[in-house]
């Protein structure tokens, strides 16, 4: 009972953090300079009475709280407009480019936890100098290499000298720059939590017990060290979206990023709005998993 | 018949540094060996070397030979000693709470132990396991293996520990101060539960205890350690009943310095109380959304005169360390007045540095009070700076507080890691005294200490405040050493103070009936094993004359009996004099 209201206490605090950053995003587009109709203008050769007409038949005349209200009014029914450059539905766009970036962020997620999981558990359950200088390659190479530096690497690599993969489209190489990054981003703290976790006391006591080192390191240290794990996935999870936008660009991946980006260059309102709606629910509703799991994890919390 | 241990020149080394030397014992089956010493002594790595659980860092000697069973043990081999582990010998250790899996339900733990001896499916294996916790004694089995270890009791704890450890019918059990932790009488409860698991199912037991009267009433043989050597060696009755060794003989009568009373009272310096607390109320708040506060002090009122030392007694739980933290403003009260200094700080957020400066508090736990990270030096030099008292002659006069305290400028530069609880707890204190306050809270400072360093802090807190004159609140459960230190004592029960005066009154003469029945329990549990007869260094009576020292009772013996004055001082001036060994 007390574990499910904590829950719901702090969803609810999630979620009040995202209706704020879609306000602000909302009222930030509005404050940079140019809006849709400018860009159409340019594009089109519109006259000023034109554009005019334009932003009255779009509403974008109205005053700004009043636009947000209808905005939110739609938005909470479901309906998050049209596409004014397409003239699409923003939800029908979003449909086509959520699967790509999931897809991306998932992979490249479970590939960098796992990756940094294992080389962590192998380092503290077989201590070797081999082992270390890995995690050390890893580690420095996800702080001094950016990943679109990586991404420009890899395809000169895989797809142009050795021709194994097509530049444009394939999810394996973004997958496995994104994955490198994020397991170099929390191999280091979390081999350090392991080697710490390794002296607790009832570790100690999985090894009087006899216990097999696997068997020790999985079900005695790597619970113990979980928390930051959980804390740590979090922490990946939000850097994903940047780093997935990236990823998306350089490999013209038809995803949430590439969408985005494309909107904001267009002053497309209603999607970038959606857009940052879907991305703030879905950093919420990963908090609010993540916090979940630490209760499950961990039965002293309440 | 051919011994179940056998440990021949045992030489453990950390760093270089020896921690056993030389140490030779050997362990028949069914026997039970008692290690004793104080901290540091090595009788936990004598232990861990046993079970191949040695620190890091720790080597043993080439020539050190261990047998089991009459088969060589290498102990630095972790595969060869797995398989024996668990199966052949196990081990239970101190503090229950943080040796038990806390994300693992209690079947889970028990049930790891069985599927290791690779015998029988799920629910034979289950079966076992209660049967397990039936033979520890623990009531209703199937409940309590649902539970996770923060849901149990410190004595429930130790008894799963136990039933873990004895899954396979070890041939040998290590016991490493199992009881320490736990509760005077929970204690008493483990010990005559390890007796007679024993009896049944004739395991060899290595004991390792601080506590005499616990190895008394354990143990066939006693062997006394020091500093890595064994001082002394035999059955338990001749070791306790009549010590050869002179520091065997202080060991069992180290208690005895609380008999008489500390030197006198310093002067007073200042004609303000030190502490006025007046109908203080404190609650913890609500842990669950509709839940009512937890109210751990009921209008406490209470007054500590300058120079004084006010003893507030009580068991786990009745509000006395809450108490000593409001009194220092490190938490806010719920009503009711406290002045600091004839300053009130009920309503304040945090003390002033003035005020700060003038009184300080030290912890019970001296392993979490100092910042592992920091040295000695650098703990202690912050203070100074935060207090703003920090200058030029910092280091000489850290240093002079550390000689104070009875170190010296040799562990400035030492982490707390490389010091003893005692040294660590020296360290507080020193560090307490350093801003020269005028009132000095302790709360529990020395419960997490042996006893003969507990006996060694005291005298020296005593000390030092003869020499400083400074007030002190001293928070404790031990009655005997509460009473020496104080001139008053407060007793507190489930958040009130039921009973207050002069120290000698409250203990010989209680009113309250549960002063009464405290001081009781306590008289209940005399046994020391000295001997009637008349061997050098016994220069005391017997407490109870015909009391057998095998046969003696409590686990917790604490003697209340008034002891002549002139039977005693001798030994504990010298305690507090030598100080501990240097680690």
């Amino acid at each position: 009972m007390t574990r499910i209201v904590a829950v719901l206490a702090s969803l609810l605090r999630g979620l009040l953090q995202a209706a704020l950053i879609v306000m602000l995003t909302f009222f930030l587009c509005r404050v940079m300079p140019g809006d849709v109709v400018d860009v159409l203008g340019l594009e089109g050769g519109l006259t000023a009475e034109q554009q005019a007409a334009m932003r009255h038949s779009l509403g974008l005349d109205r005053p700004l709280p009043l636009q947000f209200a209808d905005w939110v009014g739609h938005a909470l029914t479901g309906d998050f407009g049209r596409s004014i450059r397409f003239d699409r539905p923003v939800g029908e766009m979003l449909g086509a480019a959520l699967p790509v970036t999931a897809k991306l962020a998932a992979l490249s997620f479970c590939l960098g936890v796992a990756l940094a999981l294992l080389l962590a558990i192998a380092a503290t359950a077989r201590p070797s100098r081999w082992l270390d200088a890995a995690i050390d390659l890893v580690n420095t190479w996800s702080i001094a290499v950016p990943t679109f530096c990586a991404g420009v690497a890899a395809i000169l690599v895989f797809s142009i000298w050795l021709g194994w993969l097509p530049v444009i489209g394939g999810l394996l190489v973004p997958v496995l720059v994104v994955g490198l990054d994020n397991a170099g981003q929390i191999v280091k703290p979390l081999g350090e939590e392991l080697r710490e976790a390794v002296l607790l006391p009832h570790v100690r006591t999985a090894r009087a017990k006899g216990l097999s080192p696997w068997r020790t390191a999985f079900a005695h240290v790597l619970p113990a060290a979980m928390p930051v794990v959980l804390a740590l996935s979090g922490l990946v999870l939000g850097g994903l979206v940047a780093g997935s936008l990236t990823m998306e660009v350089l490999f013209a991946l038809p995803g949430l990023g590439s969408l985005t980006l494309n909107a904001i260059h267009g002053r497309d309102y209603p999607i970038i709005l959606a857009a940052v709606t879907l991305i703030a629910v879905a950093l919420v509703a990963i908090n609010t998993i993540v916090d979940m799991l630490h209760r499950l994890i961990d039965p002293r919390v309440s | 018949m051919r011994p179940i241990l056998e440990i021949a020149d045992l030489d453990i080394a950390i760093a270089g540094r020896r921690v056993v030397r030389d140490l030779s014992l050997s362990i028949a089956p069914g026997e039970t060996m008692a290690l004793i010493g104080e901290s540091g002594s090595g009788k936990s790595m004598t232990a861990a070397a046993v079970m191949g659980l040695l620190p890091r860092g720790a080597r043993i000697a080439e020539h050190s030979r261990l047998r089991f069973d009459g088969v060589p043990l290498s102990p630095e081999d972790e595969v060869a000693m797995r398989p024996l582990r668990g199966r052949a010998m196990s081990m239970v250790f101190q503090d229950p709470m943080s040796c038990l899996n806390p994300f693992m339900v209690v079947a889970g733990q028990i049930d790891e132990a069985l599927q290791r001896l690779g015998a029988g499916n799920g629910g034979q294996r289950r079966a076992r396991m209660l049967e397990l916790l039936g033979l520890v004694e623990l009531p209703d089995p199937a409940v309590l293996a649902r539970r996770y270890p923060h849901e149990l009791s410190g004595g429930q704890q130790q008894r799963v520990m136990l039933a873990m450890a004895l899954a396979a019918e070890p041939r040998l059990l290590i016991a490493d101060e199992p009881t320490s932790a736990l509760d005077a009488t929970v204690q008493a409860e483990i010990l005559g539960l390890l007796k007679s698991l024993q009896r049944k199912l004739g395991n060899a037991l290595l004991f390792i205890t601080h506590d005499l009267a616990a190895a008394a009433q354990l143990a066939h043989r006693i062997v006394v350690m020091r500093a890595g050597r064994v001082v002394e060696y035999g059955p338990a009755a001749v070791v306790l009943g009549d010590p050869r060794e002179e520091y065997t003989r202080k060991l069992v009568s180290t208690r005895r310095m609380l008999a008489a009373p500390p030197p006198g009272r310093p002067e007073a310096r200042a004609v303000d109380p030190a502490l006025r607390i007046e109908g203080l109320v404190h609650d913890y708040p609500a842990r669950r959304l509709f839940g009512r506060p937890f109210r751990s002090l009921h209008g406490v009122s209470l007054t500590i005169a300058p120079g004084e030392t006010l003893g507030i007694l009580g068991e786990s739980g009745s509000g006395k360390s809450t108490l000593a933290r409001l009194a220092i403003g490190l938490a806010r009260s719920g009503a009711g007045e406290i002045a600091l200094f004839g300053t009130s700080i009920a309503q304040r957020a945090r003390l002033d540095r003035a005020l700060r400066r003038r009184c300080q508090i030290i912890f019970q736990n001296p392993y979490g009070a100092l910042n592992p990270r920091l040295t000695i030096e650098a703990a202690m030099r912050e203070p100074l700076e935060l207090l703003g008292l920090s200058g030029r002659d910092d280091r000489v006069r850290i240093e002079a507080a550390l000689v104070d305290v009875g170190l010296g400028g040799e562990h400035l530069a030492r982490y707390p890691h490389q010091l003893s609880g005692g040294q660590r707890q020296r360290v507080c204190i020193a560090r307490a005294l350093l801003s020269d306050p005028e009132l000095l809270i302790c709360d529990e400072i020395v419960s997490a200490l042996d006893a003969t360093v507990q006996m060694q802090v005291i005298a020296m807190l005593k000390a030092l405040q003869a020499k400083r004159g400074f007030a002190m609140m001293f928070v404790g459960h031990d009655i005997e050493i509460v009473r020496w230190v104080s001139d008053r004592i407060a007793v507190m029960h489930r958040g009130r103070i039921v009973e207050q005066g002069p120290a000698a009154a409250i203990v010989t003469a209680p009113q309250a009936p549960y002063t009464q029945m405290l001081m009781a329990a306590t008289l209940g549990s005399v046994a020391w094993p000295v001997p009637a007869g008349t061997s050098k260094g016994c220069d005391f009576e017997c407490p109870i004359p015909g009391i057998e020292p095998m046969s003696g009772g409590g686990a917790n013996a604490r003697s209340l009996r008034p002891i002549k004055d002139e039977d005693v001082l001798s030994h504990a001036t010298a305690a507090a004099v030598d100080g501990e060994d240097a680690a």
